[in-house]
């Protein structure tokens, strides 16, 4: 999926969010793709739909980010959303233990089901509501660490980490490949060949 | 389980009684939690503010979330009627199961947690029945399951309210089992209208003056809006637990179901089962509608652009057709969810009447503030041929003028009943189709006064075979809302007696009272509704309605939408399905 443009490669990566209702996905994207955040942010339908491009380096990653809601009835068909993903980012937020437990449970699903090539982060959300901590950092960092994924505290408030997670997945990215190894199957990720041939061609 | 005493032997069709308030009390089962002691004797507040409790507060603003919490369930203890303890440990949302339509594949998910409460104070959660806030409002929908367990209340917590909802659901119970359906208890003002769907019960409180048949309606439109969002297979849930918890899987949705009922108040499409277009010049549709036809040929099952509730054009696939009930439902999800207008989604949703067991998969993009398009599809993997089908749509949109033609019509090109013309088919006669913008300008404004000539002040013009409805402005003699709440809800009563199947269909009405005239025709081709000043002359006023029939017919390639295949359906009298 790699194109090759005046020596600046660019590379498309599905990326989903998964987590807990509420525990902040669709605020991470809405401040990594618009740099906004709104304190009502209304709990998402099915899956919401962003690009966004990383230079990194020399080379450039267009993300194809799905913001999955965490609502219980979508659950049987997050598959749909997360299978052939480059990246995942398990969002739960740090004032609330059950949105935590949430998270690992997502972590094991990806971990049976998904891609093992898959990049995972663990986004421990709502990191400037420090008095109302119910996750302790080091037990979320013990547990990436276990579990081979990577671990920030993010507040999509006020913007900490947030574009560091997506750096540091496009940097993962960069540097593995997983990208030119699509899983076969299914749906999501499977664009038409053209698209990466405008995309290349669009910034030559 | 103790049947509790028979509150109605002849419920099957509870009469208006004499006797009815001391029947509703008897259905008092169970002390102070059940059917609240003084729901008969609050009639004083009709008077005065009649209609603005229908469907106030919140509606659009409510920015709800589900979830349940874990202690929610504590109020079930003093409730557990049957004696068996199942009620009281806390919700597994996990356990259900519940999967839409999707392949077994994909059923094992791991336990989800019970998700963190989130405020939602626009719907009143802090009454519960037990409040006389709660008990002095107007209309109060519930639905809960035929275990008893609360599902949705449009007032209050549900959990709050399990005690209720369990005497709700004896009194269903009862009757049920016995072999016969409760279709609604009239107790002084108050009607309480019951809808048995399976394992899913809907009720309607209300105080408000409307028929059973239009409260009804209301109910089957709920429970659409139910369908849409989860399909009837979560029925199975309910086969597999029959205490299933099933309000965590309506998280989030609150602002769905406020906002239907809210339409059931303003939008006259909930009763007259059709749905209405934005007005446009023929050629600007036309181009709309050519480019969502290639869509729809690419493999796309229903093509929707729409401007708020209106039609700008829809296509369907070979011989599938829209229900305007689900045009309805389907237009009042997205525009009471946020989400959509973030960025473009991909969606599970079902169309009830077109297939309640599946889901079908919604793209959704909105072009500007009003304007979306909602393309279906069978296909889960389709997002991306989606996409790019949107692309084509927005570049043709866009070369066609047909965003800023939809702007100017939503601003500009309402019918106004000071324009209906003096002697309609001579112009017509004369006049070419005429474009968007100069339809207001044919008008003649010596009558403005009193509203149209004759003293017609509103009209609703029902296409039969296109189940297509326009509508006039309200004029400055029905400005305020209140006014024109009290109109639809004049013209519902109508509409319900006029297809009254006992009295048989009526083809004509004229009723005279303190408020308006109203006027009701029905032939084979069309419904119209009118109403006029209270003193307007009943032979001018059929006048009237000639003309407005005959103006109707002039605009018609204008308010209209003619697809090559019309959309008109055959009329379907239940859910599919059942
Ligand atoms: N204080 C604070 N609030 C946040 C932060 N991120 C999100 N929120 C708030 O948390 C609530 C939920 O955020 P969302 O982004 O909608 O959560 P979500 O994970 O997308 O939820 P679903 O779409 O329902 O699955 C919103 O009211 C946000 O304003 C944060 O970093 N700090
Ligand atoms: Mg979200």
């Amino acid at each position: 999926m790699a194109a090759t443009a005046g020596g600046n490669k660019i590379r498309n990566a599905k990326l989903v969010l998964l987590g807990d209702v509420g525990a902040g996905k669709s605020s991470l994207v809405l401040r990594f793709v618009k740099g906004q955040f709104v304190e009502f942010q209304e709990s998402t339908i099915g899956a919401a739909f962003f690009s966004q491009t990383l230079a990194v380096n020399d080379e450039t990653v267009k993300f194809e980010i799905w913001d999955t809601a965490g609502q219980e009835r979508y659950h049987s068909l997050a598959p749909m959303y997360y299978r052939g993903a480059a990246a995942a980012i398990v969002v739960y937020d740090i004032t609330n233990a059950a949105s935590f437990t949430r998270a690992k449970k997502w972590v094991q699903e990806l971990q049976a089901q998904g891609n093992p090539n898959t990049i995972m982060a663990l986004a421990g959300n709502k990191a400037d509501l420090l008095e109302a901590r119910q996750v302790p950092a080091e037990e979320a960092k013990a547990y990436a660490q276990e579990n081979g994924l990577f671990f920030m505290e993010t507040s999509a408030k006020t913007a900490i980490n947030v574009n560091d997670v997506f750096y540091e997945i496009a940097k993962k990215l960069l540097q593995g490949q997983q990208v030119q190894n699509p899983q076969g199957g299914m749906v999501l990720n499977q664009r038409p060949p053209e698209r990466t041939v405008s995309s290349s061609s669009c910034c030559a | 389980m103790d049947p509790p005493p028979n509150p109605n032997p002849n419920a099957t069709d509870a009469q208006p009684q004499a006797e009815a308030g001391v029947r509703l009390a008897a259905l008092s089962l169970r002390g102070g939690r059940d059917l609240p002691p003084d729901f008969e004797i609050h009639e004083h507040h009709l008077d005065d503010d009649d209609d603005d409790d229908d469907d106030d507060e919140g509606y659009l603003t409510a920015a709800s979330r589900g979830g349940s919490s874990t202690c929610a369930w504590k109020g079930l203890r003093d409730d557990d009627r049957d004696g068996d303890g199942d009620d009281v440990s806390p919700p597994s949302p996990s356990s259900s199961g519940y999967a839409g339509e999707r392949g077994s594949s994909l059923d094992d998910d791991p336990d989800p947690e019970p998700a963190q409460d989130w405020p939602r104070n626009k719907k009143h959660l802090d009454e519960d029945d037990a409040s006389s806030s709660w008990r002095k409002r107007k209309k109060h929908f519930f639905i809960l399951s035929n275990s008893g367990k609360p599902i949705y209340s449009r007032y209050g917590d549900e959990h709050k309210l399990a005690g209720f909802s369990a005497t709700l659901q004896a009194i269903i119970s009862f009757v049920e089992n016995s072999g016969d359906h409760i279709k609604f208890v009239r107790s002084g003002k108050h009607q309480i209208v019951f809808l048995v769907k399976g394992p899913i019960y809907l009720v309607c409180i209300s105080c408000t003056e409307e028929s059973y048949e239009g409260l009804r309606g209301q109910l089957e439109l709920m429970y659409g809006q139910l369908l849409l969002i989860l399909t009837k297979s979560v029925n199975r849930c309910f086969e597999k637990n029959p205490k299933f918890d099933m309000a965590p899987l309506l998280g989030g949705t609150d602002a769905v179901f406020l906002s239907l009922i809210h339409a059931f108040s303003w939008n006259p499409a909930a009763f007259l089962h059709a749905y209405t277009c934005l007005p446009l010049a023929q050629p600007t549709r036309q181009a709309a509608s050519a480019v969502l036809q290639d869509v729809a040929d690419s493999g796309v099952l229903f093509a929707l652009l729409m401007c708020e509730h209106k039609v700008i054009s829809l296509v369907g696939a070979q011989k599938a057709t829209l229900h305007p009930d689900d045009i309805l439902l389907l237009a009042n999800f997205i525009l009471s969810s946020e989400s959509f207008r973030t960025s473009e989604s991909f969606s599970p949703i079902c169309l009830p009447r077109y297939n309640p067991m599946a889901f079908l998969y919604a793209y959704v993009h909105f072009f500007d503030e009003h304007t979306y398009v909602t393309l279906l599809t069978t296909r889960s993997d389709a997002f991306y041929d989606l996409k790019d089908s949107r692309s084509l749509i927005q570049n043709v949109l866009l070369k066609s003028n047909v965003l800023i033609e939809v702007q100017r019509s939503l601003h500009e090109s309402a019918l106004h009943v000071e324009d209906l013309p003096i002697d309609p088919s001579s112009q017509s006669a004369s006049q070419p189709p005429q474009s968007s913008q100069d339809m207001s300008s044919q008008s003649l404004s010596s009558e403005m006064a009193i509203g149209g000539p004759a003293g017609l002040w509103h009209f609703i013009y029902k296409s039969i075979y296109l189940d297509q409805y326009v509508s006039s402005e309200f004029p400055s003699s029905i400005s305020n809302q209140k006014q024109q709440k009290r109109l639809y809800k004049a013209y519902q009563k109508l509409y319900a007696s006029m297809h009254d199947k006992a009295t048989g269909p009526h083809k004509t009405q004229f009723k005279r009272d303190d408020d308006y005239v109203l006027f009701c025709w029905i032939t084979q081709d069309f419904e119209l509704y009118a109403a006029f000043n209270p003193l307007a002359d009943k032979t001018q006023a059929i006048k009237m309605c000639n003309r407005v029939c005959q103006w109707v017919r002039d605009l018609e390639n204008e308010i209209f939408v003619y697809g090559e295949s019309a959309l008109s359906w055959q009329y379907h009298h239940c859910w599919g399905g059942k």
